[in-house]
């Protein structure tokens, strides 16, 4: 009988049959991995209890239930291996052996210096794709340097775009940067296995968060090379909408409105009552109106403060004005929309039984990849992974074990 | 930029693009920097982001950028002519991306069903602010609408007073660029499958969703109920002094967490006697918003007095992450962009290109955006 630990279910997605080897930390590595893996690839996260992602010990909770862990690793495999050891290492070599991919972001240098550079991998797998995610990339005057996701926005270029007009910018929330650049990743490492399966040929990656974020804001840069004008942040300010920004509504709400012709003007005035706004000559046209603006958003501010966002945005809407909620983390979690659709989903939890989980933001029709395992235990899938792919005998494992190599 | 290139990763891959907003124009460009062979198919008179700022010589930066390495065929959608040269195009096509609402694509028999029908091979993408089957009126959605109703902008900035507006993101597209790089990657998935299969697949990208995602790790552990999700305007900080600060040419950021950085930091400034106000281990244990408050008005004074380039290259040999908030015009001149060349120039623009140096199969640009309708004669344009 085949033992249940050794077998997993088919999930099908349009990168089955895909294996992923990930060594990776907190954020960014583990993103790209559980990309990857909502897309129906085989994702096996190396681990050990000696050297723990992060996210499974904040908040000092059970390194099988840390919330920041079962948030972004779900359809995630588990393996342990003590990688501070030789033999430990040698088991690493043999995953990447059975593997299409490897991702990591890890210290600039700690691959390399664990033997597990692209040019030790290649003599393991020659075809095999190394994806390396770095702060700056994996070499170059900068290179050495580490830092945190707001610190790659703000060298990025991006953090200067964001703020209010006028003011010392503020970037992104300071949680901004790490989901993308991971995002980023797995897109590579799926163009990377295109070119692998047209010539046989595998490659290495060498990625940077800090040009995650510099590509993000690619047109306005462009703009930079076109006209010398170095963009600034800019509030709400769109050079072809007017008005175009977030209004406060009743009981703390805002809401996001976006004119971007003299029909959807004349509506939002007629919605609003706003007469004397819509016979105003100072906001008779678009130019105008960008010209007045700052006048123009207080008095719609003024005007918008007594109704109700959500009822509000529905009326613009049905009048042809792109209209919406600015929604809090509450909103969002209570959204029956958001619920109907799929976007929140529940998932496999060891404690509680099931978790909700934000699902991927694709459907795919027919094969969609089955999403509804949680995030993995430490050393969940170890039967799986050294018995079943490396074909390793119970009592090797065993031993393994009691060495603490695997662990 | 031509000569002996290497293939892009994308060799042999077609796309034919009818999208018309940013995200499916980004979409497109991921993959045509890959080395695909994106055709964009244009409306007459072209691609309304033509007609977006700021235009240098009748020209648009915003059309310039999405739109490197790409074809360009006229067809008239609504006509049937063109809308048969269009099924032709996609017979010998591996993709087609979308970005319009449904009733554009019922109108012009580019459902899902009518799609997969006539074309049962190809990867299919439509990319919508909501998703499919949202509300008729919530498809008409400028991008500020997308990351409003996501979420970033009611959380951002970080310390978001109550009476500042959210905040759109970086330039007019954030949230473009955010949707484009799932599409492109659920379109490059699906494609891996039609090589192994030749069968095709719709694929449904929602907007808000992507924006959702990007957060997991913050909304979920609020979704689950291990944090409270609140309708404060700061739910997703982190707490600290982490910020931006002005300088005397510009602006750094500085975040800090730890004693050892708070040593660092005082090191660097030369033991101001203010220190002495502060326990040695506050930032770990006594972190409170007025401390921070009292620490930044201390800290003001002085970093406005340094330059940004000279501080922060102190700050980072010192352990300190400090680092400059880079303009669009300190990034070509940065060593580290210039290293890994990541600004690529043709007919003497510098364009920004992407965060992945790929041994094998380099991404290059190879043709700026393409004039409107360029390659009618081989592709059966107007």
């Amino acid at each position: 009988m085949a033992d249940p630990d050794r077998v997993l279910p088919a999930r099908g997605g349009p990168l089955a049959g895909v294996r992923v080897l990930e060594i990776t930390k907190v954020w960014a590595g583990p993103y790209a991995g559980k990309m990857l893996a909502h897309l129906g690839a085989e994702v096996i996260k190396v681990e050990s209890a000696t050297n723990l992602d992060e996210m499974r010990a904040y908040g000092g909770v059970d390194i099988n239930s840390a919330p920041y862990f079962l948030s972004i690793n779900q359809e995630i495999l588990s393996v342990q291996v003590n990688m501070k050891t030789d033999e430990g290492l040698a088991l690493v070599k043999q995953m990447v052996a059975q593997s299409d991919i490897v991702i990591d972001n890890i210290r600039p240098g700690a691959m390399e210096r664990s033997r597990l550079g692209y040019d030790e991998l290649k003599k393991i797998k020659p075809d095999i794709i190394q994806c390396s995610i770095k702060m700056w990339g994996n070499d170059g005057p900068l290179g050495y340097q580490t830092g945190y996701a707001p610190c790659f926005a703000a060298l990025s270029g991006l953090t200067n775009l964001v703020g209010y007009e006028g003011e010392t910018p503020e970037g992104m929330n300071i949680r901004y940067g790490d989901a993308t650049a991971g995002g980023l990743a797995a897109l590579a490492c799926i163009a990377a296995l295109h070119h692998r399966e047209r010539t046989g040929e595998g490659q290495f990656i060498d990625h940077s968060a800090v040009e995650s974020m510099t590509s993000l804001v690619g047109d306005s840069l462009f703009s930079y090379s076109l006209t010398g004008q170095v963009p600034q942040s800019d509030g709400n300010f769109h050079p072809e909408m007017c008005p175009h920004g977030v209004y406060p509504c009743a009981d703390g709400e805002w809401i996001s409105i976006a004119v971007a012709n003299e029909t959807e003007w004349q509506q939002l005035c007629a919605e609003l009552s706003a007469t004397a706004l819509e016979t105003d000559p100072h906001f008779a046209s678009l130019a105008l109106r960008l010209e007045n603006r700052h006048a123009l958003d207080k008095a719609l501010g003024e005007l918008c403060r007594s109704h109700t966002s959500e009822i509000l945005a529905g009326q613009l809407r049905q009048a042809g004005v792109p209209a919406f909620r600015s929604q809090s983390s509450i909103d969002l979690c209570s959204d029956n929309f958001l619920w109907a659709r799929t976007a929140f989903r529940m998932v496999t939890d060891h404690r509680n039984g099931s978790r909700p989980i934000i699902g991927p933001s694709w459907r795919m029709e027919p094969d969609m990849a089955t999403v509804e395992r949680g995030a993995p235990l430490l050393g969940e899938h170890n039967e799986y992974v050294y018995r079943e792919i490396l074909g390793l005998p119970q009592d090797a494992l065993d031993d393994l074990i009691a060495r603490k190599i695997v662990n | 930029m031509t000569g002996k290139l290497p293939p892009g990763a994308l060799a042999g891959i077609v796309i034919i693009e009818i999208a018309e907003r940013p995200v499916g124009e980004q979409t497109g460009k991921l993959l045509a920097d890959f080395g695909a062979e994106v055709i964009k198919v244009e409306r007459p008179g072209g691609s309304p982001t033509r007609a977006m700022g700021p235009l240098k010589d009748g020209k648009s930066a915003v059309f310039g950028y999405f739109n490197t390495n790409k074809k360009s065929v006229v067809l008239d959608l609504a006509n049937q002519a063109d809308r048969a040269t269009l099924d032709r195009l996609l017979a010998r096509a591996n993709a087609l991306i979308d970005d319009h609402d449904e009733a554009w694509g019922a109108a012009r028999g580019l459902t899902m069903a009518a799609v997969a029908s006539a074309h049962p091979h190809l990867v299919h993408c439509a990319i919508t602010p909501f998703g499919q089957g949202a509300p008729a009126d919530w498809q008409n959605a400028q991008s500020i609408n997308v990351i409003n109703a996501g979420g970033w902008a009611y959380h951002t900035p970080s310390e978001a007073k109550p009476d500042k507006p959210p905040l759109k993101g970086a330039g007019r597209f954030l949230p473009d660029y955010e949707a484009a790089i799932d599409a492109a990657m659920a379109v490059l998935a699906s494609l891996h499958r039609q090589r192994k299969s030749g069968a095709g697949q719709f694929i449904d990208i929602s907007e808000v969703e992507v924006q959702m995602n990007r957060i997991d790790g913050v909304l979920d552990r609020m979704l689950a109920g291990d944090v409270e999700p609140s309708a404060e305007r700061t739910a997703y900080d982190m707490g600290g002094p982490a910020t931006c600060f002005a300088c005397q040419d510009g602006h750094v950021y500085l975040f800090m967490t730890t004693k050892a950085h708070w040593t660092a930091l005082s090191a660097l400034m030369g033991d101001p006697d203010w220190i002495s106000e502060f326990e040695p281990d506050w930032l770990e244990f006594h972190c409170t918003r007025e401390r921070v408050e009292q620490f930044r008005c201390h800290f003001r004074p002085w970093i406005a007095q340094q330059s940004k380039l000279a501080v922060t290259e102190a700050a980072q040999k010192a352990g300190l992450a400090m680092v400059p908030i880079n303009t669009a015009a300190d990034l070509p001149k940065n060593e580290q962009f210039i290293h890994r060349g990541f600004f690529q120039e043709l007919d003497g623009l510098a364009y920004p290109t992407v965060p992945y140096r790929m041994s094998a199969s380099p991404v290059r640009l190879v043709s700026p955006a393409p004039a409107l309708g360029a390659h009618d004669p081989e592709l059966g344009g107007a």
